[in-house]
């Protein structure tokens, strides 16, 4: 458990270990951090973590609220029928490895199942197998049959745009027109959403948004969800426009899953977005239905 | 999932509670939270230490995350408010986990002045700075009682975790 080195952090790499477990780092902080010696430093870092985490288990806790638990329960739900591809495809090699760990504590069953479905999907997306490139936790790999036809070229990624037109071709899609509002960054911008609620995917498309630097600011999304107290949005990401983009199409990476999409806004904030938007710039606003 | 809401949720609600502006705020915190032990749980090895420690650590680094892009904003809570925390005994600490027994145990080693630390840090979420002026305290203090108690804390979990492999 304890850092396997014998060399041990300086005064000055201990306080900023300690204030990140316990506050976090401002980015000069951080900088700081990492030009010292960055695996004596992740070493500690996890034994920091850990004791933080231990003291807070000694303290009592809360019962969980109802109505948080059912938001919970459907949030489950949902992350369970569209989510965990992604991690599968994620987890990659290491995923095999860690899963057997896993089935050593009988007293985390709950993440040896979890684990488990990790890699049942995982072993669903690699099929067919000869379509696949070999990960790290295969270790035989048969030798390709000598008349093997030669392989097709890859196919490109599809474009964003690719992408948002076949979501709108979906039947189930949801598309919401966006309305400029009276600020003056956002005149002459048209745009709209689309929105799929089954897969918690979609596009923002805009025409006429003006580009922006992203070290003075950015823009960010606010998703507006009907299940919800509508003085707190979801977060749906912040995103950039380059210079001469005429046309931008950007994917939207929502914080929280969205049961019944009601409204979108984009406002302009700082670098990196707010939890809390003091609506200052609102650029357009659209509402569903 | 609803297993793992039921054994987590009460951990993860409180630390979110403690650590977030309003009650609102807790309540978003809590469900990203969660979506990230679900996207995590692949990680989880046992040999590291136990599943309540896992999600702590989860929901301590997201909380704080949210909290630092929130500190332009006016304090979670006034100071006033905040409740002073009635710390386990090893004994009951020892049913939530075992770290949080030897946690309980390090806590009793050390003076209240340092304990006092501990909580207003890591269980109220205030800064160094901000506890340095709610305790009238040098933040040279803070910083060295907040090194030292998380030090001893971790000396005990890990002469917990040598004796565990010793036996195993």
């Amino acid at each position: 458990m304890s850092p396997g080195s014998q060399d041990q952090p300086d005064d000055a790499m201990v306080d900023l270990l300690v204030k990140q477990v316990t506050e976090g780092l401002s980015p000069a902080e951080q900088r700081a951090l990492d030009v010292l010696d960055s695996a004596l430093a992740s070493e500690h870092l996890r034994e920091f973590e850990r004791a933080a985490a231990a003291i807070t288990l000694a303290a009592p806790v809360q019962a969980l609220p109802p109505s948080l638990r059912a938001r919970l329960e459907e949030q489950a739900q949902i992350h369970a029928a569209s989510a965990t591809h992604v991690q599968a495809l994620r987890a990659t090699g290491t995923a095999a490895a860690e899963a057997r760990r896993v089935s050593r504590s009988a007293s985390a069953g709950w993440f040896a199942a979890a684990a488990c479905l990790l890699l049942a999907l995982f072993g669903w997306f690699r099929s067919p197998p000869s379509s696949v490139a070999p990960t790290a936790d295969v270790h035989v790999t048969a030798p390709p049959p000598a008349t093997m036809p030669p392989l097709p070229a890859p196919k490109e990624p599809p474009t964003a745009a690719e992408e948002r037109a076949a979501l709108l071709a979906k039947a189930e899609s949801r598309k919401i027109t966006l309305g400029a509002t009276k600020d003056p960054a956002a005149a002459g911008v048209t745009g709209d959403v689309v929105w799929d609620p089954a897969t918690q995917t979609g596009f923002l498309h805009f025409v006429g948004l003006a580009p922006n630097d992203p070290q003075v600011h950015q823009y960010q999304l606010w998703i507006f969800d009907g299940g919800r107290d509508k003085r707190y949005p979801v977060d749906g990401g912040v995103f950039n426009v380059p210079a001469n983009a005429g046309e931008v199409v950007i994917p939207i990476h929502a914080e929280l899953p969205i049961v019944k999409l009601a409204a979108v806004a984009v406002t302009i904030e700082k670098p990196g977005g707010v939890v809390v938007s003091s609506r200052d710039h609102v650029i357009v606003l659209g509402t569903a239905g | 999932m609803r297993e793992c809401i039921d054994q987590y949720g009460a951990l993860v609600w409180s630390l979110a509670r403690r650590l977030s502006r309003t009650p609102s705020d807790a309540e978003d915190a809590t469900q990203e939270i969660f979506l990230d032990i679900w996207r995590s749980a692949g990680r989880f090895d046992a040999t590291q230490g136990s599943d309540k420690v896992f999600v702590a650590m989860i929901a301590r680094r997201r909380l704080i995350d949210r909290l630092r892009k929130t500190t332009s904003e006016p304090a979670m809570a006034p100071v006033e408010v905040l409740e002073s925390v009635a710390w386990s005994d090893p004994g009951t600490a020892s049913e939530t986990s075992p770290e949080a027994a030897q946690a309980a145990r390090a806590l009793r080693e050390l003076r209240p002045e340092q304990r006092q630390v501990l909580e207003l840090g890591l269980l109220h979420g205030l800064s160094q700075s901000e506890i340095a002026a709610r305790l009238g305290m040098p933040l040279g203090t803070v910083k060295s009682f907040m090194r030292r108690g998380l030090i001893k804390v971790r000396e005990f979990l890990n002469v917990d975790a040598k004796s565990v492999s010793e036996r195993v």
